[in-house]
């Protein structure tokens, strides 16, 4: 491969791109960006306000609530995310029988849509007649108010999102243990180490790369959180479920305060970004 | 006895995986007043649910459309991002990296932002209530642009130069000699790309009026958060289940696919 | 294989391309609600009026469920809006109507004299806009009323359901409880949602609220003027039901329908419920419509929420008087009765009770007489612009206070008239 010539082969290949994304982000982004400095109904004419915008949203308590919120769910959706899809990833690479059927049905959540999943879990978190806490009370436990009450809509919600996802990172989890090389175990079994301690030193460090990717995709994933809270709670009780997206969506769409919705957009998308350069920090200077 | 602790550890939560969509079957072919004590298998069984919900939608329709969409959606996709993803592994331009990290900045963008003035698009090109509004905006993916990227890293110079020799221009060298040795990739793109566009919801909400254009999932849901189910329980429950259904049907027989899509989809 | 697939491609957009409706200059759009009755109301009309006439109308249906409103706020972005649109919320047009993309109806002549013969000076009167002009025809209207199990009722020695508060929490207390002993209560008086959104409080809150005050207002002259003794009475008396357990504190959409199911012997509803009612009811099954309740020392007769959705044309109509004129074969007093007897949907026409037309239907749907007399004492909604934000700062405030018992009644609508004075703009907000 020659530097030096300048060739009109790729960006040819990257054009059809380069039009998508004009259309598709860079307009948009541009067009939201201008709105965030305006009010608009939708229907009137665009009116100019300034500051105002960024002004209110300094000022606005379900602004801070819903942001805690996704920071919430988040706290909660990826160390169970973790912990589980390490968890069922490493017992599955255990030279089980039927290790397939086991991944195809943690993997069937996975496949089907969030509106499917979220019209089922709702039948289950039902209080008086949900089939969970129909299971609790056979057992001799108390009822729990999974989605009514402020202390576990959120929670509810990631125990949901996890038992969805979970099948995907069980899966990219399995892929990082097939790479890991055997004889770093058998040298380790011929040093006398403990499952624990080959689990800690062989299998965590290598499968770091996966870690920070189920990390990253789990972020992105909280913080477009939208159809299970608008769904199974609206966003209650008490505004416990409001996440970031559908506070946006209600201002948009419930409200027509295009211009706030677009502010609150924005700043989110920075926090994003934000929360996943800390993310990458931790994971790096860990390993 | 470690191995038969992890069988019941892992059947404990098999369980837990598949029983909601058995528990979700067997209460969409219950009589209504059954659903709320359901457990394991209904006393009465009806398919009254079933004969209600297509005596009221035009699901057949549906069907084709998503079948449609998804397809052609699939098609461009995998087709387009071939061409990016290999330009970003393969050549070298001013501006690669640029590109590589809009890429990566745009899949962090949250679509809300993007929604409304996108829809204003979509209504200056003229596509509102046209397959053209269901498809255009999703041709070009960023996660499969990375996922060819990956691929077409990881795939020998040695043939690209070959070919090069033999005469070959970018897109014979990407579609005739690359595409071979990267099917894996392509198969994966493939799948998660026709998932993705089966399971969308909002946008074909916002773009398709025509009950006649409309997808499955879209027809679903306005069915069941709508007030064409009377609010019966049980025949938004078959709703669900046949939205679920083909994608689930697909995915018993091509399973193997399915997972090893999901699991050559891990970047470094 | 891919130089095999790019013509079908071609096809197929150019296909779609081609698929651009071909509509006729002198042809109007009209754009009904998505329910089938209505669907079937809607066809009857255009196609007597397709018949007869040679500016045609083009019917469609939209797609209906939470995203309706969106779909219409899309439609005015991109200016691709119907001729007419049969099925605005009353709350809604005061918007659309700022916005300058509706008729003013009332310039048209004979319009206000009809509207006054149909449904009445105070009904005129409630859909005027802020600016004195009128944007809407008032249609439909479906009053909230309670319904109740007349056997549960029968037990605990009453006719109908409760009438007051009093009466109410008194039923509450002789219903409500734990049949099987494990500890929870799994009956109730009545059940209401208890999501926090912004329409749900129409169906609870806003409907006692008109009932306690006589068809109050929750706006006049831009400033909120709900803070009163009526609505206080109402929280308070929605905050007991909750904290005692009478009402469930569950989401109505898990599991099947409870009321028929006799878990709870009582809910506030319209009148769509008589044919849902009797197509699902057990065997049986009894039940009955009476007024919503009120403050146990209210006088006069007992309002409700209408639940108004009307026409309107927008302004990218080209023929106004054209489309007034079909609107009008609509809701002529056959059209009226037509509307009833196909989709439940009570026309909002004064003194429907004398109608001789409307009597034959009335004698074999008695269910329906309670609504029709209900109907005389109804209000919609104020005529503002922010409606949906201003509902929506109440449902906050009414979740906190009656449904999760974090606010003294008061506190609520303290804190939510303070909300929506600065929302309306009201005071100097400080920063």
């Amino acid at each position: 491969m020659t530097k030096r010539k300048f060739k009109i082969g790729p960006y040819l290949l990257v054009s059809p791109y380069v039009l998508f994304f004009l259309i598709f982000v860079a307009f948009p982004v541009l067009f939201s960006f201008y709105l965030t400095f305006h009010k608009w109904n939708v229907i009137s004419p665009m009116e100019y306000s300034g500051l105002y915008n960024y002004e209110k949203m300094l000022h606005d308590r379900l602004f801070y609530k819903s942001l805690i919120n996704t920071l919430y769910f988040l706290a909660i959706h990826i160390p169970l995310q973790l912990v589980f899809s390490l968890g069922i990833a490493v017992l599955l690479n255990t030279k089980i029988k039927f290790s397939s059927f086991f991944r195809a049905a943690f993997f069937l959540p996975f496949i089907v849509s969030g509106v499917v999943v979220t019209i089922m879990w709702q039948q289950l978190y039902g209080f008086n007649s949900g089939l969970i806490n129909r299971l609790l009370t056979d057992i001799g436990l108390d009822r729990i108010g999974w989605l009514t009450t402020e202390k576990m809509s959120m929670p509810s919600i990631a125990i949901m999102a996890t038992w969805k996802n979970v099948g995907l990172y069980i899966v990219l989890f399995l892929v990082g243990l097939q790479t890991i090389p055997k004889y770093y175990y058998e040298v380790a079994d011929l040093e006398g180490a403990t499952d624990w301690q080959k689990f800690k030193y062989i299998t965590l460090p290598a499968l770091n790369p996966t870690i920070f990717m189920v990390v990253i995709f789990s972020t992105i994933g909280g913080f477009s959180l939208f159809i299970e809270p608008y769904v199974m709670t609206g966003g209650g009780p008490l505004n416990s479920s409001l996440s970031s997206v559908l506070y946006i969506y209600k201002q948009a769409f419930d409200f027509y305060h295009m211009g706030y919705a677009a502010t609150l957009g924005f700043t989110f998308a920075i926090f994003i970004l934000l929360v996943i350069v800390l993310q990458k920090r931790f994971l790096e200077k860990n390993y | 006895m470690k191995k038969a602790l992890i069988y019941i550890i892992l059947i404990v939560f098999a369980i837990a995986f598949i029983y909601p969509f058995f528990w979700m079957l067997i209460a969409s072919i219950s009589p209504e007043t059954e659903i709320g004590s359901l457990t394991f298998l209904p006393a009465h069984f009806t398919l009254h649910n079933y004969i209600s919900m297509f005596s009221k939608i035009p699901i057949g329709r549906a069907l084709f459309n998503s079948i449609l969409v998804s397809s052609i959606i699939t098609f461009c996709v995998i087709f387009f991002s071939a061409m990016v993803g290999y330009a970003l592994a393969k050549t070298k331009f001013i501006g690669r990296d640029f590109i590589f990290y809009i890429i990566i900045f745009t899949m962090t963008l949250p679509f809300q932002i993007t929604l409304i003035p996108n829809y204003i698009t979509m209504v200056k090109l003229g596509f509102v209530d046209h397959y053209a509004a269901l498809i255009i905006p999703f041709v070009i993916n960023n996660f499969a642009i990375l996922l060819f990227r990956q691929a077409f890293i990881s795939t020998p110079q040695a043939l690209i130069d070959a070919a090069k020799i033999d005469g070959c221009n970018n897109m014979r060298i990407i579609f005739q000699v690359l595409f071979p040795s990267i099917i894996p990739t392509i198969v994966t793109v493939g799948i998660l790309t026709f998932m993705s566009t089966w399971n969308e919801v909002l946008w074909p909400l916002i773009v398709i009026r025509d009950q006649q254009l409309m997808t499955m999932p879209q027809l679903v849901t306005l069915f069941s958060v709508g007030g064409r189910a009377e609010g019966q329980l049980g025949v938004k429950l078959a709703s669900a289940v046949l939205l679920a259904l083909p994608i689930i049907i697909a995915y018993t027989f091509f399973q193997k696919y399915f997972i090893r899509s999901m699991a050559s989809s891990g970047i470094k | 294989m891919f130089r095999k697939l790019i013509p079908i491609l071609f096809v197929v957009f150019a296909f779609s391309a081609c698929s651009t409706d071909q509509k006729t200059k002198n042809e109007l759009t009209y754009w009904s609600s998505n329910n089938m009755q209505e669907i079937t109301f809607t066809r009857y009309f255009v196609k007597k009026w397709n018949d007869n006439h040679t500016n045609k109308i083009k019917f469609q249906p939209i797609p209906e469920g939470q995203s309706s409103e969106e779909v219409l706020m899309a439609a005015v972005v991109g200016k691709t809006t119907p001729d007419i649109y049969a099925n605005m919320w009353q709350g809604l047009v005061e918007m659309y109507a700022k916005s300058g993309v509706l008729v003013q109806l009332d310039t048209i002549k004979g319009f206000v004299d009809f509207i006054k013969k149909r449904s009445g000076e105070k009904v005129l009167k409630e859909i005027t806009s802020t600016d004195g002009h009128i944007y809407q025809i008032p249609w439909k209207i479906n009053p909230i009323m309670s319904v109740y199990n007349k056997k549960e009722m029968d037990k605990i020695g009453l006719q109908t359901a409760p009438k007051t508060y009093e009466a109410f929490l008194k039923a509450g207390k002789m219903f409500s409880k734990d049949t099987n002993n494990d500890g929870y209560i799994d009956q109730w008086i009545g059940n209401t949602s208890i999501k926090n959104i912004w329409y749900q409080r129409l169906f609870d809150f806003y409907s006692l609220y008109l009932a306690a005050s006589n068809g109050g207002h929750l706006i006049e002259n831009n400033k909120p003027v709900f803070n009163n003794k009526y609505a206080l009475e109402v929280l308070t008396f929605l905050q007991q039901l909750y904290k005692k357990q009478y009402f469930a504190k569950e989401n109505n959409a898990t599991g099947s329908d409870k009321f028929l199911g006799g878990q709870y012997a009582t809910k506030w509803t319209g009148p769509w419920d008589i044919s849902y009612t009797n197509k699902f009811k057990p065997k049986g099954f009894e039940f009955g419509y009476s007024p919503i309740p009120v403050p146990n020392s209210h006088q006069g007769p007992v309002y409700t929420y209408a639940d108004p959705k009307n026409i309107v044309i927008f302004n990218t109509c080209k023929n106004p008087l054209k489309a007034w004129a079909f609107i009008k074969t609509l809701i002529s007093e056959k059209g009226d009765l037509k509307l009833l007897s196909l989709t439940e949907q009570l026309p909002r026409r004064q003194k429907m009770e004398a109608s001789i037309l409307f009597q034959d239907y009335f004698k074999t749907h008695p269910k329906i007489v309670p609504f029709i007399k209900q109907s005389n004492y109804v209000y919609g909604t104020d005529n503002c612009e922010l409606m949906i934000e201003v509902l929506s700062i109440i449902s906050d405030e009414y979740e906190a206070s009656v449904v999760y018992n974090k606010k003294t009644p008061k506190a609520a609508l303290d804190a939510a008239e303070k909300a929506i004075n600065i929302l309306l703009g009201n005071f100097k907000t400080t920063n």
